[in-house]
């Protein structure tokens, strides 16, 4: 096999691989620090009332409210991407896809949590989320750039729960 | 109503499969089916080649080129003789079902191709590099042998199944159909294909000259000019190794009796 042919070679079918498994690497490592971190931040919110109510419960007086929000933006790697591929021609869970969203929500709550902490706030009610998608502008806005994971409530202050 | 503290249950959203595992079974079962519906495809192929007649397909395709073909000027004089070279040849097998048409490929590489409807493709590369009618007429009766044994409509047939393929996997632009030059050069024939249409081009060569000198000798200069390499080079993507073809041609004649001396006929362009 000449050079040129093995470089050849090496470009179409090699680099894919290669890169599946630097992506695989990555993003697995990426993956489970993120949730390691997320636990230890919901461990230390813990007591911090997030709720879907739309109203208060009776006996919550309120002394202050105000709207916080807490968002992410998730994109894929390229070894999800492929996985997910495969997953399209048969059909079924995307259970590669599974993961990163379940991080995308806790990390939006965690954020909306924390800001209307920082801010004062005693508890958020009528909380909900949002999911949108990004065009990615290089693929015609036919790809997808990341998912935005958008988490919003209303944060009350308590004078007495 | 009393607030209770709780921690968020955690991975109820996430399957509890490896994303390896998950990749493992995905990549193994669609190989699987992939392969079983390419051979079953491939018998499609063999069947439909017994029920369409050359009549009918040379009927289908009578007008039809490549998309790709970049085509030299109508009046090229090359194009006449390759034409009028390509029907005297054709006469020699009288019995043939397709009426011939030859296109001149704009392209630096040497190659020659058959194309479904009778439709003989050489390109600008080759025509520079054969020195003498009995070159050429060789090269052109070997896409002959291919029509007579209709290789050119079981390669097409794999070219579908190639782009559809590719099309499924999302590599390709799943548009065409594997009748373009470009696509032509990804596949190629069997070592057997290719051989029984040397076979039939040599023995076209021999009807045409009553002997067989210099038949070869289009493939000893691309030997000699390309070496031991043929990496890009696209003659030997899809066809044997020169080399190979060279002894292999030659065995041919001997065997047959064909006299490898005479008068050659020169090329005037």
């Amino acid at each position: 096999m000449s050079g040129g042919q093995a470089l050849d070679l090496f470009f179409s079918i090699g680099f894919p691989i290669v890169l599946l498994v630097f992506a695989y690497l990555i993003g697995s490592l990426i993956e489970r620090r993120h949730f390691a971190n997320i636990r230890k931040r919901e461990s230390a919110l813990r007591g911090f009332p997030l709720t879907t109510f739309e109203r208060l419960p009776e006996r919550w007086r309120v002394s202050n409210a105000g709207l916080v929000s807490g968002s992410i933006v998730v994109s894929l790697d390229y070894f999800k991407r492929v996985i997910a591929g495969l997953r399209a021609i048969v059909g079924g869970r995307v259970k590669t896809y599974e993961p990163l969203l379940e991080r995308a929500r806790r990390e939006a709550l965690l954020r909306m949590a924390e800001n209307a902490r920082r801010a004062g706030y005693d508890a958020v009610v009528n909380v909900r989320l949002e999911t949108s998608r990004l065009a990615n502008a290089a693929g015609n806005g036919n790809g997808t750039a990341g998912v935005e994971m958008l988490a919003f409530g209303t944060a009350v202050k308590l004078d007495r729960r | 109503m009393k607030y209770v503290p709780r921690e968020p249950r955690d991975g109820i959203n996430v399957s509890k499969t490896h994303p390896l595992a998950e990749a493992g079974t995905l990549a193994a079962g669609l190989s699987l089916i992939f392969v079983l519906v390419v051979l079953v495809l491939v018998l499609m192929v063999e069947l439909a080649l017994l029920l369409v007649s050359p009549e009918a397909e040379a009927r289908v395709f009578q007008d039809w080129q490549p998309g790709d073909l970049v085509a030299v000027d109508a009046d090229d004089q090359r194009l006449a003789r390759v034409d009028a070279l390509t029907q005297r040849l054709a006469r020699h097998w009288p019995e043939s079902p397709y009426r011939f048409r030859v296109a001149i490929d704009d392209s630096e590489l040497p190659n020659a191709m058959a194309f479904p409807g009778g439709l003989i493709i050489v390109t600008t590369g080759l025509l520079d590099r054969v020195e003498s009618e009995n070159e050429l007429a060789f090269v052109l009766g070997h896409e002959i042998g291919h029509f007579r044994n209709r290789d050119h409509l079981r390669m097409l047939g794999r070219g579908v199944l190639l782009s559809l393929s590719l099309a499924v996997l999302g590599q390709g632009s799943g548009s065409g159909l594997g009748l373009t030059i470009a696509d032509f050069t990804l596949r190629g024939f069997s070592r057997q294909q290719e051989a029984d249409a040397d076979e039939f081009g040599l023995a076209l060569v021999y009807a045409e000259y009553g002997h067989v000198g210099e038949a070869s000798r289009f493939f000893e200069r691309v030997a000699d000019e390309y070496g031991g390499d043929h990496g890009f080079y696209e003659y030997a993507a899809t066809h044997p190794s020169p080399e190979d073809r060279i002894d292999e041609i030659r065995a041919l004649g001997r065997q047959r009796g064909w006299t490898d001396s005479g008068p050659l006929a020169p090329l005037e362009w």
